[in-house]
C-alpha cells in the first residue's frame, strides 16, 4: 500500500523557485532516505509535506487524502511527523513538557510518555529539566520522542546525526529500528550517504531541486551515487 | 510611624501598578506585540463600570469586576482576531505598533463621543474610607483588598502557564509559533486567547484604579505609561517581575508625595529613569 506519493511538487521562496517537479513514493512500512548535498531542497521537501510552506504546486497524496493545500495544523491529525532541522525544541518547556506536546493530537497507537521513556531511558531520568541542560544527542532524542508521541504513521526525519558524535548517531540509528517495529514508515533525510544507505529501504538523491537517482538501497553503485549527488 | 504607612501604602498600591503592567508584559512575552492600545483598554474597562454601576445600583462596583473582566476578555479576542493577528507574523515588528497605535487614537475619540471629557470616578461607598488599625499602623482596608487581588491574579497566572495544558500550549507557541502547528496548534487561537485574557488582567486594574483616581477618556496614555514602566522596571516577560516593578513604583510615587505633595507621580518615574540607566534588562531579572 502506498502512504505517501507525491506528484510533480514546485515549491518557491517568493520568486526563488527550490524544487522542481518532484516525484516520491512512500510505501507502508518502509524507510526511504533522501539525500543530496547542502541546499538540495532536502528541507523544503519535508517543509512542503508538513504544510509549512505554503507556496507549493503539484499533487501530495498522503494515507489516500490530498494535503497539498492543507495547513499544518490539519496536515499533523492526520498522522505526519517532523523532527525537525536543528530539532527546534521549546526553551521554556521541560523535557517531558516538550513531548506532552507531542501528544495534543492524541492520535491512538503505541507510543506514549512511558514508551518513549521506554526507547530512550535518559530522557525519563531529565524529565524536569529544560532543554539546554541536556546533551545535543539527548536533545535530538527528545525532538523524536516529541514526534513520536503523535503515534505517526510517518516519520520524517531531517538530518537527525548532524553535529553528533558516531557512538551516539549509532544509538539514534538503533531506536529508529524500533520505531519501525511498531509500524512506523520513515523519511531520511542525511548528509552522511553511507549511514543512510545502511538505514533504507530505498534511496531518494536530491540535486538543486531535482531527483536526480532514485532506486533499491542495497543496489547502488558509488559511482552512481556520486554522480546523483554531486552532478559530475 | 507616618513614613512606615506611606510605604505601606505603596506597596499596597503597587500591586495595583504590577496588575496594569502584567497583561502588556503577557503580550510582549508571547506574541512579541507591544499594544499600545492598553492604556485605552483599561479606561474602557472604567467606563464600563461606570456604565454598569447605572444599570445595577445596587450592586457594589467591586461585584462589578468579573462581568467587566469578560467583557474586556471578548474585546481582546476579538481585536487580536480581526486586527493584529493580520500583522504579528510580519518581521517588521512596526507594523504591531502603528495598529495598535492607530486603535488607540479611534477608541480614545469614540471614548469622548460617548462619554464626554468630564473626569469621571468609581465610587466605592465607605470601603473606600474605610482602614484597619494594626499596632497603631493605619492602613486602608481597599488597598489592602486591591494588593490581595493582585497577588491572587498573578498567582493564579502563574499557575496556568506554569501547571496546565494551556499554560504549556501558550508557552510552546511563545518559543516557535511554526513548529507548534506540527502538533496541530493554530497559534493564532492561542494568541486570541492570550489577548483576552491581557486585557482582562488590563480591566481589572483599570476598575481598581478608577476607585482611587478619577480618569477621562485621555487617561489611556497615563496608564499605558505606568504600564510600560511595570514591565520595563521588572524586566521584559517576567510576571512576577512585573508585580514588584510594581510596588517599587507605588512606593516612589508614594514617599514622593510625601515629600512634595505637588509632585504627583514625578518620583515614581525618576526612580524608572535610574532603574533604567543602573539595571537595563530590569530589576527582576528571573528565569521564565
Amino acid at each position: 500500500m502506498t502512504l505517501l506519493e507525491v506528484q510533480a511538487l514546485d515549491a518557491f521562496y517568493g520568486d526563488f523557485q527550490a524544487l522542481f517537479g518532484v516525484t516520491l513514493r512512500v510505501e507502508a512500512g518502509e524507510t526511504v532516505a533522501l539525500i543530496g548535498a547542502n541546499g538540495a531542497g532536502k528541507t523544503t521537501f519535508l517543509k512542503c509535506l508538513v504544510g509549512l510552506i505554503g507556496s507549493r504546486r503539484g499533487e501530495i497524496r498522503f494515507a489516500g487524502e490530498p494535503i497539498a493545500a492543507a495547513p499544518a495544523e490539519r496536515i499533523s491529525r492526520l498522522g505526519l511527523s517532523l523532527v525537525p532541522e536543528g530539532r527546534l525544541l521549546f526553551p521554556s518547556l521541560t523535557v517531558e513538557e516538550n513531548l506532552m506536546m507531542g501528544g495534543l493530537s492524541r492520535r491512538p497507537g503505541a507510543w506514549s510518555l512511558a514508551r518513549v521513556y521506554e526507547l530512550f531511558p535518559v530522557l525519563g531520568e531529565r524529565r524536569r529539566q529544560w532543554p539546554d541542560q541536556l546533551s545535543g544527542g539527548q536533545q535530538h532524542m527528545v525532538a523524536i520522542g516529541r514526534a513520536l508521541m503523535s503515534n505517526p504513521k510517518l516519520l520524517l526525519c531531517d538530518e537527525i546525526s548532524l553535529g553528533l558524535a558516531p557512538l551516539v548517531v549509532d544509538q539514534i540509528y538503533e531506536s529508529l529500528g524500533h520505531i519501525r517495529a511498531e509500524g512506523a514508515s520513515i523519511v531520511l533525510v542525511e548528509q552522511d550517504v553511507k549511514r543512510a544507505a545502511g538505514a533504507a529501504d530505498r534511496v531518494y538523491c536530491l540535486l538543486k531541486g531535482r531527483v536526480t537517482l532514485h532506486g533499491q538501497a542495497r543496489g547502488l553503485g558509488l559511482e552512481q551515487l556520486s554522480r546523483a549527488y554531486f552532478g559530475t | 510611624m507616618i513614613w512606615v504607612e506611606t510605604i505601606i501604602n505603596g506597596v499596597l498600591y503597587g500591586g495595583l501598578y504590577g496588575l496594569l503592567g502584567v497583561g502588556l508584559a503577557l503580550a510582549v512575552g508571547v506574541m512579541r506585540v507591544v499594544n499600545l492600545s492598553h492604556g485605552e483598554f483599561i479606561v474602557l474597562s472604567a467606563f464600563l463600570g461606570v456604565s454598569l454601576v447605572r444599570v445595577v445600583p445596587w450592586l457594589h462596583p467591586l461585584a462589578l469586576l468579573l462581568p467587566v473582566a469578560v467583557i474586556a476578555f471578548c474585546l481582546g479576542f476579538g481585536l487580536q482576531a480581526v486586527l493584529i493577528n493580520r500583522v504579528v507574523t510580519r518581521p517588521d515588528p512596526f507594523a504591531g505598533i502603528l495598529l495598535t497605535f492607530g486603535v488607540a487614537v479611534v477608541m480614545r475619540n469614540l471614548m469622548v463621543e460617548i462619554y464626554g471629557a468630564d473626569p469621571r470616578h468609581l465610587q466605592a461607598g465607605h470601603l473606600a474610607q474605610a482602614s484597619a488599625g494594626f499596632g497603631g499602623l493605619h492602613v486602608g482596608v481597599l488597598p489592602l483588598l486591591i494588593l490581595a487581588l493582585s497577588v491572587a491574579l498573578f498567582t493564579a497566572l502563574q499557575l496556568v502557564l506554569t501547571r496546565t495544558r494551556f499554560g504549556r500550549i501558550v508557552r510552546a507557541t511563545a518559543d516557535h509559533r511554526d513548529v507548534v502547528r506540527l502538533m496541530g496548534v493554530n497559534p493564532g487561537r492561542v494568541y486570541n486567547l492570550v489577548m483576552g485574557l491581557s486585557l482582562a488582567l488590563a480591566s481589572v486594574a483599570g476598575m481598581l484604579l478608577a476607585i482611587r483616581a478619577s480618569f477621562t477618556p485621555y487617561s489611556g496614555v497615563e496608564r499605558l505609561l505606568v504600564a510600560f514602566e511595570v514591565v520595563v522596571l521588572g524586566g521584559l516577560g517576567t510576571f512576577w517581575g512585573a508585580m514588584l516593578g510594581g510596588i517599587t513604583l507605588g512606593v516612589a510615587e508614594l514617599v514622593g508625595l510625601r515629600l512634595d505633595p505637588n509632585a504627583g507621580p514625578l518620583y515614581a518615574h525618576l526612580l524608572f529613569l535610574v532603574g533604567v540607566l543602573l539595571r537595563p534588562n530590569g530589576l527582576f531579572r528571573a528565569r521564565t
